[in-house]
């Protein structure tokens, strides 16, 4: 429950007015307010020694160390630094940072010129050669770095038809076939263009057409 | 140039190869070409690069050649040849075409003069394509005519009429193999392009024709 006191008794309790300024009328509740208020003890409060000690305890867990907020309150609030250099220092100076950077970029990783991964789009063509007696054939280009051992073709069927079926990224490849791992060979169903070796290589394009993709 | 590749060779025993094996191209070739050709290609391939022309048809050149047994000098030799061309046709590409051209464009260009193609050609070839298509996709069919025996000159008029006509990629990519059905025709190389150039003329002179032809043979695979 809870009693309103009028504000002119609220006064007279704090010590504001004396009970003769008060209207008749609040003399009742004035003096029952000044009862009830007589009644409060007005000690002072003790919490029990075992509340207290938790409850310092909880406060001292939560408060930064004296150490921790300096070094916070060096990164956070903003430094000012002077540097006073003499003019004769910034040659060396730069040359240092030169070097730096010299040394921090040579020590990356070199990419190479050459990209090494498969193109994201290809399309497999099928390289069939005629070689009767032959007993090993395979294909080498420029899609497998002139590697023989990669792609090598199997009997199909006739006697001494070979054939594999190689995936060639987009784009225009030379090959020629390599028979019994010493003799190369052109594809006679290719166009042929000079190697630079006195031979010739066979030239297939590999296209992504909008019907999707082809060999031309 | 052959002597910078000479001196490769020759440098190579000396101990220049460590310094060069350091380097991307030489990590590339290394193990499938003698040293000394590493140490040239190197050379060679910092030449192309300070050009602003590719350098991986150099490295495959060398490549190819350590895997076909050639000489040494026979592969620095090839590979110069490479970078000549490569040189050539960024030169034509660059008379035909304002801006730099692109390195594929290039590439391209020095594969239709190792199939025969001359350095005007490049150029009317590059001209005629214009921003409309593709300079590389138009060099490697004009190289690919050249190669199945197409004389330059009607390699050049078949590109041309073609892309008059209104002839996108896709018709420019069909043509060996138009040319190739033809042959089989028994048709000459010159001769079948020849027809296929006049029968794009008269679809050029022909409002609301497409490029392509209304009743073509569907191209032969290859191989």
């Amino acid at each position: 429950m809870t009693t309103v006191l009028h504000p002119l008794v609220k006064r007279f309790l704090d010590g504001e007015l004396r009970l003769a300024d008060l209207p008749p009328e609040l003399h009742a509740e004035a003096r029952a307010a000044e009862r009830l208020l007589g009644a409060v003890d007005r000690a002072p409060v003790t919490l029990p020694a075992a509340l207290e000690a938790r409850v310092m305890a909880e406060v001292r867990q939560r408060v930064i160390a004296p150490s921790a907020r300096r070094w916070w309150h060096r990164l956070a609030e903003p430094w000012e630094i002077r540097l006073r250099l003499r003019p004769w220092i910034l040659g060396p100076a730069l040359a240092a940072a030169a070097v730096l950077v010299l040394i921090l970029a040579r020590s990356q990783p070199p990419v190479p010129p050459v990209a090494v991964a498969a193109a994201p789009e290809s399309v497999y063509v099928r390289f069939v050669l005629y070689a009767p007696g032959a007993h090993r054939v395979s294909v080498a280009g420029t899609f497998n770095q002139w590697d023989a051992t990669t792609a090598p073709l199997a009997p199909a069927g006739a006697a001494g038809v070979w054939a594999t079926t190689v995936a060639l990224p987009v784009g225009q490849h030379q090959y020629a076939f390599l028979v019994d791992g010493r003799r190369w060979v052109n594809d006679p169903a290719a166009p042929m263009v000079d190697d630079g070796f006195g031979r010739r290589n066979s030239v297939v394009a590999v296209t992504a057409g909008a019907a999707g993709a082809r060999a031309l | 140039m052959r002597l910078l590749a000479a001196l490769g060779v020759l440098l190579a025993p000396l101990g220049v190869s460590a310094a060069a094996a350091q380097r991307p191209v030489a990590r590339q070739l290394a193990g499938r070409v003698p040293a000394g050709v590493v140490v040239a290609v190197t050379a060679l391939a910092d030449s192309a690069a300070a050009r602003g022309l590719p350098v991986d048809p150099l490295v495959e050149k060398a490549i190819e050649g350590g895997a076909k047994g050639a000489s040494p000098e026979r592969i620095v030799v090839a590979v110069q040849t490479v970078l000549t061309r490569l040189g050539r046709a960024q030169v034509a590409l660059q008379a035909a075409t304002p801006g730099v051209p692109p390195a594929d464009a290039v590439e391209a260009g020095a594969f239709a003069l190792s199939a025969g193609l001359q350095d005007a050609n490049v150029q009317e070839v590059a001209r005629a394509c214009g921003p409309q298509c593709s300079a590389a996709e138009a060099l490697r069919v004009a190289g690919t005519l050249t190669a199945l025996g197409v004389p330059p000159a009607e390699v050049v008029e078949l590109v041309r009429q073609t892309l008059r006509a209104g002839g996108k990629e896709r018709d420019l990519l069909a043509l060996p193999g138009r040319v190739e059905a033809e042959l089989a025709g028994g048709s000459t190389p010159a001769q079948a392009a020849a027809g296929l150039a006049r029968a794009a003329a008269a679809r050029a002179a022909a409002p609301g024709q497409s490029g392509a032809p209304p009743h073509g043979r569907p191209p032969p695979r290859h191989p």
